[in-house]
């Protein structure tokens, strides 16, 4: 199977920096993709150049194969909804909703009329009036009730409260199961997304960092407690991405899958094997790109 | 075709915009405008411009199209030249929609005297020279010329900035400027005004609508790289 999105050596400039900075990536698709990184690593002017909202400044751009700006074919099965997306001045969400079923093929009414009452948006205030929540559950019935084959959702849970939130997660889960469909779902909050998403791109200051199934990403890294001395021992030679310490137990979290036979050497030593969180996992990832870059940065000078 | 029909129809889901707004306005500027003819004691037949108002409107409904619409546009994954297209179309449609209002407002006041105080918004004797088909062709070319001024100048400030707008406005007036000027320098101004008489209303109205179509020209080349 070719890949759905293909970008190579992809650089967006802006005056004062990159915002994306020789970007290569393939995105597989038929699977829901984390797009993860910090406010400003670069993931909105990602999906801005997928979908030719925004333009390149070098590198190519293929979306099923070509690229995207005014390409018809191509646009028509994609959606994007920005986190700050705006809307016709007057419009209510029945005006956008009603525009929405003109222009994505696969839109369904009936999924619509379910999440406006999933999210109990009202239909007859302006757009321009509704709370922040309800502007994002807007942004969210368009993406979902589209069914488009590339579906972006630009940090969808933004104002939405924990309940609208979870509607929006089961949907989202329940639909694509019945429509399998390719989603990226934007998000600075990695935890919230986690159990959701099946592979990890994690963009770091323009830098594509990881792009990975989020089962082997989560096998990466292993997290040893224990007394200090020990776990210092253990692992010594390893990399370790971080170590915190309480009294004399510390508990460090290294890079590497474990074999069978490792971990069973780990608990004979008397020490524990703690899950990594995908969220320490990618915050210490970054953490340490971050360190090395300013590194290298200071080499230079 | 069918996409550019489409936003035609995305652009009048909310016909407040395109259609109730200007027709509110018009309707009170006709009655500000009665009701001053009304306390103006001369016999003359009595002329205003109350008539320009609903074109400030197309004015604003032009830059909101690109500020407002453009963005939700590209959320439903519509290219920009569609969206341009669909866009003048829907302009085009309000147009001829508001210059027929003009000319049953021109009939209406023939009837009627100038609602009985002889005083006229719509029926200008130099627009209506060349009849009501001529009166449609300015009005209808007006209304259009307003709507993309608005799209164009909203255009350079979202892709440029404000600076190069207010250097692109200046240019205009200082090629303006020196148009007037050279008139004057050369002494032309009187066979300018034969010029235009000659032309009538509907002559300056057609060459009015080359500068639409130039004006639609820049405005698209601006367009085609807009980011929302």
């Amino acid at each position: 199977m070719t890949a759905v999105i293909e970008v190579h050596n992809l650089t967006k400039r802006y005056k004062t920096k990159n915002a994306l900075d020789n970007v290569s990536l393939s995105i597989e698709g038929g699977a829901i993709y984390g797009l993860l990184g910090r406010n400003g690593a670069g993931k909105t002017t990602l999906m801005s150049i997928l979908t030719a909202q925004n333009f390149e400044s070098s590198g190519t751009v293929k979306v099923f194969g070509e690229h995207p700006y005014e390409n018809a074919p191509v646009l028509s099965r994609i959606c994007f909804v920005r986190e700050s997306q705006k809307y016709p001045d007057d419009a209510t969400p029945r005006h956008a909703f009603k525009a929405a079923s003109l222009f994505f093929k696969n839109w369904n009414q009936e999924f619509a009329e379910q999440l406006i009452a999933d999210f109990q948006l009202p239909m007859k205030q302006t757009i321009k009036k509704l709370s922040r929540g309800q502007l994002s559950a807007v942004g969210v019935i368009i993406g979902l009730a589209s069914r488009a084959e590339i579906t972006f959702f630009d940090e969808p849970y933004l104002g939405l409260d924990a309940v609208a939130r979870q509607i929006f997660y089961d949907r989202l889960l329940d639909d694509y199961a019945e429509f399998p469909r390719t989603i990226i779902l934007s998000s600075h909050l990695i935890d919230e997304v986690s159990n959701l998403i099946e592979h990890v791109v994690v963009i770091d200051d323009g830098q594509i960092l990881v792009n990975e199934d989020t089962d082997s990403l989560r096998d990466r890294a292993v997290t040893v407690v224990g007394d200090a001395a020990a776990v210092d021992a253990w692992a010594g030679g390893r990399e370790v991405l971080h170590s915190e310490s309480l009294g004399r137990v510390r508990s460090v979290t290294v890079l590497g899958a474990l074999s069978a036979d490792e971990r069973a050497e780990v608990t004979a030593s008397g020490l524990d094997l703690a899950p990594v969180s995908l969220q320490q996992l990618i915050v210490r990832l970054t953490q340490k790109a971050g360190a090395t870059n300013s590194a290298e940065n200071q080499e230079v000078r | 075709m069918s996409r550019i029909l489409n936003v035609v129809r995305l652009q009048l889901i909310n016909k407040q915009t395109f259609i109730w707004v200007p027709l509110i306005v018009l309707a009170g500027a006709v009655v500000v405008s009665v009701l001053i003819y009304a306390m103006i004691p001369v016999d003359t037949p009595k002329y205003g411009g109350g008539g320009q108002a609903p074109l400030w409107v197309f004015f604003a409904v032009g830059l909101s199209a690109m500020t407002m619409t453009f963005p939700f546009s590209q959320a439903l994954s519509i290219t920009r030249r569609d969206f341009f297209l669909g866009t003048v179309l829907s302009a085009a449609l309000a147009s001829v929609f508001m210059a027929v209002i003009f000319v049953i407002g021109g009939f209406i006041e023939q009837l009627t005297d100038g609602y009985g105080v002889n005083g006229y918004v719509f029926h200008l004797p130099w627009v209506w020279e060349a009849g009501p088909l001529g009166a449609f062709v300015v009005f209808f070319t007006l209304a259009l010329f307003f709507f993309l001024v608005g799209f164009t100048g909203a255009t350079i400030y979202k892709s440029w900035g404000a600076v190069v707008l207010t250097i692109a406005s200046l240019v205009l007036v200082l090629v303006l400027l020196a148009i007037v000027f050279m008139i004057t320098r050369l002494e032309l101004w009187g066979d300018v005004w034969n010029g235009i008489l000659h032309l009538g209303a509907v002559g300056l109205a057609l060459w009015g609508l080359v500068v639409v179509a130039v004006l639609a020209g820049v405005s698209f080349l601006a367009f085609r790289r807009a980011i929302p």
